[in-house]
């Protein structure tokens, strides 16, 4: 492939050299000299790079006191897990480190940043305000073009310094892959507990790295796939509570509880509209189930599908235009896609085995979908249209992906199979840097929320 | 008439159209044959094989033809009077010994002839124009050679074999070490006119041509690709082709932080434009680009196109 691709280049290369040889000698007889400043003598393509983590330093931020250094240092370490969760660094052993940063806002010694083959350095200072509040600063250094790339400064209280960290992550994230970061999220989950036969399932709630577990529920009863309002602190899910299973509605700062809807039968599989103002899920009839939105505003009720077949598991995308879903319309669970008012809807899985679970990027470009096939289940994506389908993880049980708010990672659960219970897995999406998600206990069906700030 | 000129604007037609699909083939498979040897040969380069194989002819071939590797010492030190005088002198009298000798061990043979030859060679010159009694000051010699056999091969019998040629040697004159000698002679001077000019062949055209070569280029683009880290997961990914303009100075460094040609903005193009900088600024020096080409790539614009390497690449 590479070694193709390089002949191709190096064609396009030499005729490009000689059109360029070309167009400098015409261009030279009528513009004389100025044609050898416009025109470099030489043109060369690199279509084919070396992607690899960046090498990145990340010393400990200075601290004001020495209670701000304990902070300093956490905070330091935050932004290094999460930089090297995300596998697009590697952040370098702080015992390599040359200079030591004693004033962040020096222009450090670049030469010895190169010397460790740093390409990217962070340096930065928390110290507390006399208000009592914390003040967060970084800069983040071009170590090879000696330039600043990025600095901010941030307040906050003191028992938000994970937060901060968080939040430090995502601008380093942004200014040197160019896309929005996800470390300043939260995930919610089921999570398992007590003896296979009697699990307790307990709505949770915690930072995308683990950190500040909350339970929202009790574990009294049994509770099914959470999803985080886009716009709102609110969570949709559904519990079997007395009668009916219901889809719920639970604000998570107030802790407050509705019932979506009054249906006549079991309501399941919700998911809120982009904009945070509708919730689309499945209602059974019989033993069919068809798909509803309702506003959350004015509880109107809009029915979307009406076949003699299973619909569920509906996803919007994110301009709120389209939804996909599963279906068995067709004999078997498939991806289908449709307008969000409903309407004709079109197939676009056709690969071997059965497709469930489709979830709509937030960029908008791809479906992610669990896959089972050949009793395996697989997490996968394919563009909106069907084409280009990816597996990114096979094995015994993988189900439930959830995108990270930036479509660039995806999290979804894993079942070993026998006695041991399911965890929390991320992987990117191109399949590459699959990492466990740490957890109290056994854990399913997550749900990523959107950027916190 | 018209069957005529149809059947001759059909001949025509396809005689042009055979002329045109020949010489389309032909200037292309010139040109690849051509750039070939660019690479390999430079002024320099072609002045140090000449001068490598001279000294090379002389110590491949006593290798070859006779003894593997233990002896190459004295054959280089006494290759040139060889040439000249073996054929004269002392082949013909020093044969008889060595071929007893050898029939004790089998490896023997082989190495006794040589080390008769180098012990002849020596004496050779000393024992023509001078007197017998000369050839004592000559035991002597071999003496020491034989010690730098034993230590090569580890061989115990040349010693007594170096002992009794050369005392005998008027005496001994049979045919067996003449032909050896004249079978080596030939040889040698074959082997030496065949290396050079093999080499002269190869270097002559290359003289021509002081261009940047294909490897230099290749070795460039190389170093770019390994350094280059592109941001290929952000969405449009492929649109972030990004041109830079490097002016380097004759050592290969940056004569100037490189000049992002394309335009744009937002964090995307951002860390597209610094990823295709940065790995400019690390592949410096560019010591691949010999500086006798400083010419042709002293100003080079770079198009860095992650289009072909989206996803896994």
């Amino acid at each position: 492939m590479s070694g193709n691709s390089s002949d191709n280049t190096f064609s396009n290369l030499t005729r490009r050299r000689m059109l360029a040889m070309g167009a400098g000698v015409t261009a030279g007889a009528f513009a004389g000299l100025h044609a050898r400043s416009a025109f470099a003598a030489l043109k060369l393509d690199v279509t084919q790079g070396n992607v690899q983590p960046m090498p990145i330093a990340l010393p400990d931020f200075v601290g004001g006191s020495q209670a701000d250094s304990e902070v300093s240092r956490n905070v330091t370490g935050i932004i290094t897990n999460n930089l090297r969760r995300s596998g697009l660094f590697a952040p370098i052993d702080p015992q390599a480190y040359i200079e030591k940063v004693s004033n962040p806002d020096n222009v450090p010694r670049f030469a010895d940043w190169r010397a460790i083959n740093a390409q990217a350095l962070v340096t930065g200072r928390v110290t507390r305000q006399p208000d009592g509040r914390l003040k967060a600063e970084f800069r983040l250094w071009d170590v090879f073009a000696g330039q600043q790339q990025a600095g901010q400064q941030y307040f906050t209280t003191p028992d938000n310094w994970r937060r901060i960290g968080h939040i430090i992550s995502d601008a380093i994230y942004e200014r040197l892959t160019g896309e929005k970061g996800y470390f300043d999220t939260r995930v919610v989950f089921i999570d398992e507990s007590g003896p296979k036969e009697r699990r307790i399932k307990r709505l949770t709630i915690m930072d995308q790295d683990g950190a500040n577990v909350r339970y929202l529920t009790r574990g009294d009863e049994l509770v099914l796939t959470p999803r985080f309002s886009p716009s709102t602190q609110e969570i949709t899910y559904m519990a079997f509570g007395q009668g009916d299973p219901r889809v719920l509605l639970l604000n998570i700062e107030t802790g407050q509880r509705e019932v979506v809807g009054n249906f006549p039968g079991m309501t399941f599989a919700p998911r809120f509209s982009p904009d945070g103002q509708r919730v689309i899920m499945s209602l059974q009839q019989g033993s069919n189930a068809n798909l509803f939105v309702m506003d959350l505003r004015s509880k109107a009720v809009s029915r979307l599908t009406q076949t003699p077949a299973i619909d569920t598991a509906p996803s919007y995308s994110p301009d709120g235009t389209r939804i996909c879903f599963e279906s068995d319309r067709g004999g078997s669970q498939q991806i289908y896609v449709m307008s969000a008012s409903g309407g004709n809807a079109q197939r676009i899985s056709f690969g071997e085995g059965t497709y469930s679970t489709p979830v709509w990027s937030p960029r908008g470009d791809t479906i992610a979908f669990t896959k089972q096939g050949g009793g395996r289940f697989g997490i996968g994506i394919m563009r909106t249209d069907g084409s280009g389908e990816r597996l990114l993880t096979d094995g015994f049980h993988n189900e439930g992906p959830t995108f990270a708010p930036n479509g660039r990672v995806i999290m979804f659960f894993r079942d070993p199979g026998g006695n041991a219970g399911p965890s929390l897995y991320t992987i990117d999406i191109t399949g590459r840097n699959e990492q466990r998600v740490p957890t109290p206990s056994f854990a399913s069906d997550p749900a990523w929320s959107p950027l916190l700030s | 008439m018209r069957t005529g000129t149809t059947i001759s604007a059909a001949a025509h037609v396809g005689v042009l159209l055979w002329a045109v699909l020949v010489l389309d083939v032909k200037p292309l498979d010139n040109a690849s044959v051509e750039s070939i040897p660019v690479d390999f040969v430079s002024a320099t380069e072609f002045s140090k094989m000449t001068e490598g194989v001279k000294n090379a002819q002389k110590q491949e071939q006593p290798k070859p033809l006779v003894e593997k590797q233990g002896e190459k010492k004295p054959v280089l030190e006494q290759a040139e009077k060889l040439t000249e005088k073996q054929e004269i002198v002392t082949p013909k009298e020093s044969t008889p010994p060595p071929t007893p000798e050898p029939k004790k061990a089998e490896p023997k043979p082989e190495p006794a002839p040589k080390q008769e030859k180098a012990e002849t060679k020596e004496p050779e010159p000393k024992a023509d124009p001078i007197a017998e009694a000369l050839k004592k000051e000559e035991k002597k010699k071999p003496e020491e050679k034989p010690t730098e056999a034993k230590t090569a091969e580890a061989k115990p019998v040349p010693l007594p074999q170096k002992k009794p040629p050369q005392k005998p040697q008027p005496k001994f004159d049979p045919a067996q070490v003449a032909a050896l000698l004249d079978k080596r002679d030939p040889q040698r001077h074959a082997a030496t006119g065949d290396t050079i000019n093999r080499t002269a062949s190869l270097g002559a055209p290359g003289a021509n041509a002081p261009e940047l070569s294909q490897s230099e280029l290749d070795a460039l683009r190389a170093r770019l690709m390994q350094l280059w880290n592109p941001p290929i997961g952000i969405r449009n990914a492929g649109e972030m082709v990004i041109r830079v303009r490097v002016m380097l100075r004759p050592d290969g460094t940056l004569a100037g932080p490189p000049s992002v040609l394309t335009s744009g903005h937002g964090p995307m193009f951002e860390s597209a434009r610094d990823s295709a900088v940065r790995a400019i600024f690390r592949g410096q020096p560019f010591n691949m680009l010999r500086p006798q080409t400083y010419e042709t790539w002293k100003d080079i614009e770079v198009t860095f196109d992650p289009r072909d390497m989206l996803f896994r690449g």
